[in-house]
């Protein structure tokens, strides 16, 4: 075999498996979420299908697969059919650079592969900063090319969302990329190792604390979720952009939605969270003479915060009604972009100061 | 206007409480006590059902006697109480026992029937019950239009328990609605 082909072969297989990984974890997502929220709420959420309801995504899914799909009369149907797509691409292709577990290395013939990462490029956190903000056209588009005003209306209110809050995410960012020195998530991930305290959130010289609660607030208005999910409103504009939607072309907007909430949980996790390391300095399975086996624990501490994540989520839908949009509006522009700009000239100075006394 | 905008300042209590996000984490405590302390509300319908009320309405019934006789004498007057008109009763005379009558034909629109028990209450001989069934959905709302027959069966698979005939509980009402066999029958 060629050395392009061999890496084609180890690409594509990195590829599957995180793609496997991210569809089960919608999957898992799916009934968690309706099952966390029914227990919050003293009901018991999907129980018929299967024991205790477990097999409720698999049953979804069927049928979302074997439904109509409708495009409504006047629709455009070449956008119509594009904007799915549009959606998911993006919500799917920021996995790429998002590192598993640790930075590890082996050869194969020579190559070298890392098997927890796809492609570490050294501007990582850009790229899925620039392919969020893609997914956004996804959710216009399909708003505008259902020829329904509930679908107009979702679309334009995600719009002017997803642009006042894209830029608080980037803002909140910016500090840890200021400690850090570098786009690249697997340099971000390792800056952060050896116990809690190293992590952003915590680390000196300046802990991100504010850059994180802005990055939590605005990640969940970026992903249209509760209390910020004004461009599905329920009850005002039927289901929003996706209105019109139906079958298989619904599905990927669904899958798209849980994707985008799993890429902001591991963006989250791997910024400030340290991403896949312990708490503690080292590893637990290095300690007791195992370390071919430390990216195991690496790996669960990873799944771990990134799945307490998206706990938060399901937590802020039990909890809070949705905001009005002049009220959304108004927090992301005046609060929010302010506090971040703030912690990135704290952050400076702070990080300045360090440098200057070390 | 002065005035109202300093009492609208929020003092550096309330300002605290505002960035910390109080409300919101109270609101949050009350979710996950919800979640710790599980107790839920559901009741798992068609695996498990409620108990019924001793007083339940439910679907109405016409009964027999321990002889397997029906009941009902077609006085009509459960279709003169009925206030969303479900009853309707053909009476008629027992065939070779003149004067002693019967419902020839009785029927229920149950798409109607608003439980309301007023038949009940109205029928002097305790023909009609009312039992505790309450699944009686159908694909066809026409199935929910019964006849005799059908209220009959409702009522022995209710009320397995039968009265004796009334000239047998009491000499008071020995001679209700028996047969003269000396009048001529009426013409039908």
């Amino acid at each position: 075999m060629t050395e392009f082909g061999l890496r084609l072969a180890i690409s594509l297989t990195q590829i599957a498996a995180v793609m496997g990984i991210v569809v089960v974890t919608v999957l898992i997502l799916t009934l968690a979420e309706r099952k966390v929220l029914g227990w919050m709420q003293d009901r018991m959420g999907p129980m018929e299908v299967g024991p205790y309801g477990i097999l409720q995504p698999f049953a979804d899914a069927i049928k979302l697969f074997f439904k109509e799909d409708i495009i409504p009369a006047g629709a455009n149907k070449f956008l119509f059919t594009v904007a799915p797509i549009l959606c998911l691409i993006p919500a799917f292709i920021g996995f790429a650079v998002i590192p598993w577990g640790p930075n590890q290395t082996f050869e194969i013939n020579g190559i070298t592969v890392r098997p927890f990462v796809i492609s570490d490029i050294n501007i990582g956190i850009l790229y899925i900063l620039a392919f969020a903000s893609l997914g956004a056209y996804g959710i216009i588009l399909g708003g505008w090319a259902s020829n329904s005003k509930y679908s107009l209306l979702g679309g334009l209110r995600s719009a002017a969302q997803i642009i006042s809050y894209e830029l608080n995410v980037g803002l909140s960012i910016v500090g840890v990329l200021i400690l850090a020195g570098s786009l690249s998530l697997v340099k971000i991930t390792d800056a952060q190792a050896g116990g809690f305290w190293n992590w952003y959130l915590f680390a000196l010289p300046a802990p991100q604390i504010f850059a994180f609660v802005v990055y939590v607030i605005s990640s969940v208005a970026e992903t249209n979720r509760v209390p910020f999910d004004l461009p599905e409103a329920e009850s005002e504009l039927v289901a929003g952009f996706f209105t019109e939607y139906s079958g298989l072309r619904f599905a990927f907007f669904f899958l798209a939605e849980y994707a985008n909430m799993v890429l902001v949980s591991c963006v989250a996790a791997a910024l400030f969270l340290g991403g896949c390391n312990a708490p503690y300095p080292g590893t637990i399975m290095a300690l007791i003479g195992l370390p071919s086996l430390a990216w195991v624990e690496n790996t669960m501490w990873f799944a771990v915060k990134t799945y307490s994540f998206l706990f938060l989520f399901f937590w802020l839908r039990a909890t809070l009604p949705r905001l009005r949009y002049d009220q959304l509006m108004r927090f992301g522009w005046k609060v929010m972009l302010p506090i971040a700009l703030g912690n990135i000239v704290v952050t400076a100075l702070a990080v300045f100061f360090y440098q200057q006394m070390k | 206007m002065a005035s109202t905008s300093t009492t609208k300042r929020l003092n550096l209590y309330e300002w605290f409480k505002t960035i910390t996000f109080y409300e919101i984490l109270v609101g949050m405590k009350a979710t996950l006590s919800h979640l710790l302390h599980y107790r839920p509300v559901t009741l798992q319908y068609p695996h498990e059902k409620r108990t019924l009320p001793d007083n339940y309405r439910g679907m109405l019934a016409l009964l027999r006697y321990d002889d397997g006789t029906e009941k009902c004498v077609g006085c009509d007057l459960c279709e003169a109480a009925c206030p969303s008109r479900v009853i309707r009763v053909v009476s008629a005379e027992v065939p070779g026992e003149p004067t002693k009558r019967y419902s020839k034909e009785y029927y229920m629109d149950m798409t109607r029937c608003l439980f309301c028990g007023m038949c009940v209450d109205a029928c002097p001989v305790d023909a009609l019950g009312m039992t505790r069934e309450f699944e009686w959905a159908v694909y066809d709302k026409r199935q929910l239009h019964l006849n005799k027959q059908q209220l009959l069966a409702i009522g022995d698979r209710s009320f397995p328990v039968r009265e004796k005939r009334l000239e047998l509980q009491h000499p008071n009402v020995a001679f209700f609605n028996v047969a003269f066999k000396h009048v001529p029958p009426k013409p039908d």
